[in-house]
């Protein structure tokens, strides 16, 4: 009796811990989530860009954001007196920085906004699908529906997602690419539109990217010969051309892998949900050994029923 | 067996209840300004962290620190060590206080806290928190549901309540006890279910996670380790609570379950070790930087205890036995810090320290869930009678 309760335990517990390690082992590969043709983006030029932050301007005036001073706050001076942001923010959705390669020396100016990721991370990682991937390519942000966890700031490998720390009442803040108030119109976004330079190419995200390789092949001495967002993370909705002499690392554009970075995540979560089976055999499992030790407690008469291991 | 349990009625108002109220007045200052004027006017979180110690200690630590309960539910109810019965309902009350104050946390950490049943509405399923947030609601619920027979047998019968009060005490007792067996089982299926899931939290951020804890064996060693906890804090709180109310402490009990530590721990720490030579950067904790440091402690934390509690000398001996198990929670409250925040490299702009706001509510969370469990153990049949 006593050495088959304990061969049961021991199987017991083997099958558990086979079914949780199943459940939660080394992900499979996910497959990449493939570009649509109609998908929108942008093209930036750092090589072409002459940093005159009209983009900038553009955009703080589309999306009716404050501007944010440097030279003192706005309590002290009663209004900024100058737009000078430092890096993005929930004021912020794009902004101008100058950049120098470490190596070269060479100095270039880089937009950052919202990449528009392929396979967004923040759209996997939000809790109640506030970020969403529209149908051309736009990941939107629904305020309503978004319950503040911040998540998506943690998921998102460029941090773009920004949150209000000053509201009461806060809510995530990043680039729209001006879906609903220009693109649904028909019109380019508001920064694309205010380049006087050239720099920033609105469009479909494959006629950007033929765009960028003719411009590569029509100047390679200028060009670095890779377009930054053709498979990082999975491909970006925003494409970056850099000088030869300065790297993308240098324009803080990581050297990212090609897989989106939500696949680790997604497929682990898949694994332990993957029909029901894992939470349901480890319950099966359990309810077993239960079950077991209560008839036997029942057979052995009250009290009595521990023993050692 | 549990007949013998039975409320303390001791004396409410003493100094170091006192104490507790004293911070969670401060708690709740500090939530008049979160709550008001701003994550900005309280806490020292920015673009670049935007979790802090209230999802770090509050949440990540606080469902760690919970896991007695279903331990030891588990050890009891489901493999049948009844020897360590006593040991039940104190944990399942103080899990189900934790599981409260997590959901009370989440409230102050959201943004939006008045959108948080929007988890209901709106599923999401690729997201590692919509699979959280379900487990930790059906999991508070089956606490809730554990706990109510130590309502019910305090109640029962009793004559000064209402009519339809004591009908429903009855209802829910018949209830309960034929149903008691499916909510063990769940409540420990859906411990497994979450422990894990915040272990893949933070693997999206392949870039920013430091690779010490960046790992697909993470959520394995998030339930490991939560299992490993689970019998030092049923260990600490009894310590604790003895010492407090002034009662015998449950030295034979706490010694005898004990014994178990080594064998969860020694799995936990043999995956731990299995995963970082395999991916191969056990180097990195010995770079002096300060995450390999930060990895060296929590080592250092869950490996002492592990070859201290294999001795019985040592599990005998309850004050060392206290210590071997708050080495064990500090260690899983180190693995927690480091993997939401010491490990988080959110770029070379950024960095967090808690602020003074953000502690005071803590220690007030900490305080509340204290004050809980006093009023638990005083008015319900919490802790079983001396003998």
């Amino acid at each position: 009796m006593k050495i088959s309760r304990r061969k049961f335990l021991k199987l017991g517990a083997a099958a558990g811990g086979t079914a949780v390690v199943s459940a939660a082992g080394p992900a499979m590969a996910r497959g990449p989530q493939q570009p649509d043709p109609n998908w929108v983006g942008m093209l930036n030029d750092s090589a072409r860009c002459i940093g005159c932050k009209a983009c900038q301007a553009a955009c703080k005036r589309e999306n009716g954001l404050p501007p944010e001073s440097t030279l003192g706050d706005a309590e002290q001076f009663g209004a900024p007196l100058y737009d000078s942001p430092r890096g993005l923010s929930d004021k912020t959705y794009t902004v101008i920085k100058l950049h120098r390669d470490p190596q070269s020396g060479e100095t270039t100016f880089v937009k950052r906004q919202c990449m528009h990721c392929v396979d967004p991370a923040c759209a996997s990682a939000c809790i109640v699908g506030a970020l969403k991937k529209q149908p051309n390519g736009v990941v939107s942000y629904d305020a309503d529906r978004c319950m503040g966890c911040r998540y998506c700031m943690v998921a998102c490998p460029y941090s773009i997602p920004q949150f209000e720390y000053q509201k009461a009442i806060p809510s995530i803040r990043k680039c729209t690419f001006c879906n609903e108030k220009r693109l649904q119109k028909g019109k380019p976004t508001a920064c694309s539109e205010a380049c006087p330079a050239g720099a920033i190419t609105f469009g479909k995200r494959n006629d950007l990217l033929k765009i960028a390789k003719q411009r590569i092949a029509g100047q390679p001495e200028l060009y670095d010969p890779n377009v930054y967002g053709e498979f990082e993370v999975g491909g970006t909705g925003v494409f970056y051309l850099s000088k030869k002499q300065v790297g993308f690392a240098a324009l803080g554009l990581p050297d990212f892998d090609y897989r989106p970075v939500s696949g680790l995540t997604e497929s682990i979560q898949h694994r332990i949900f993957q029909y029901f089976i894992p939470p349901i055999a480890v319950y099966s499992i359990l309810g077993g050994i239960m079950a077991y030790n209560q008839r036997r407690k029942k057979n052995a008469g009250k009290g009595g029923a521990d023993d050692e291991l | 067996m549990s007949s013998k349990a039975a409320p303390l009625h001791q004396k409410f108002w003493t100094l170091n209840v006192a104490l507790l109220f004293f911070f969670m007045a401060g708690g709740v200052l500090f939530a008049y300004f979160r709550f008001f004027h701003g994550f900005a006017s309280v806490a020292n979180l920015n673009p670049g962290y935007p979790f802090g110690i209230w999802i770090a200690f509050d949440v990540a630590c606080g469902v760690a620190l919970a896991a007695g309960g279903f331990t030891t539910a588990a050890i009891v109810e489901i493999f049948g060590r009844e020897k360590y019965h006593a040991l039940v309902r104190p944990a399942i009350l103080t899990a189900f206080i934790g599981y409260f104050l997590v959901a009370l946390a989440v409230f102050f950490d959201l943004g939006k806290y008045y959108n948080i049943w929007h988890a209901l509405v709106y599923w999401n399923g690729t997201s590692v928190l919509f699979e959280v947030a379900w487990c930790v609601m059906l999991y508070l619920t089956v606490l809730a549901i554990e706990n109510l027979p130590n309502v019910i047998e305090q109640f029962k019968g009793d004559r000064r309540l209402p009519a339809w009060i004591l009908w429903l005490l009855e209802r829910l007792d018949r209830f309960c006890s034929r149903t008691m067996a499916f909510f063990v089982i769940a409540g420990v299926v859906l411990s497994f279910g979450h422990q894990s899931s915040l272990g893949t939290m933070m693997l999206i951020a392949p870039y920013k996670l430091h690779p010490l804890w960046y790992t697909p064996l993470s959520p394995l060693l998030f339930l490991t380790s939560a299992v490993s906890v689970g019998i030092p804090m049923v260990i600490f709180e009894g310590t604790l609570a003895a010492k407090c109310f002034g009662r015998k402490p449950e030295t034979e009990l706490l010694s005898g379950i004990a014994r178990y530590i080594p064998w969860f721990l020694g799995t936990y720490l043999l995956l731990r070790i299995g995963d970082l030579a395999w991916r191969g950067v056990l180097a990195g904790a010995f770079d002096g930087s300060v995450q390999g440091n930060a990895f060296l402690i929590e080592f250092a934390l869950f490996a002492v205890p592990y070859f201290l509690l294999k001795r019985k000398r040592v599990r005998n001996n309850p004050t060392l036995l206290f210590w071997c198990s708050v080495s064990v929670i500090l260690a899983v409250v180190a693995n927690r810090f480091n993997v939401f925040l010491v490990g988080m490299d959110m770029g070379p702009e950024w960095s967090y320290f808690p602020s003074v706001g953000e502690i005071a509510v803590t220690l007030a969370f900490v305080a509340f869930g204290v004050l809980l469990y006093k009023i638990g153990v005083n008015y319900l049949p919490i802790l079983e009678e001396e003998h």
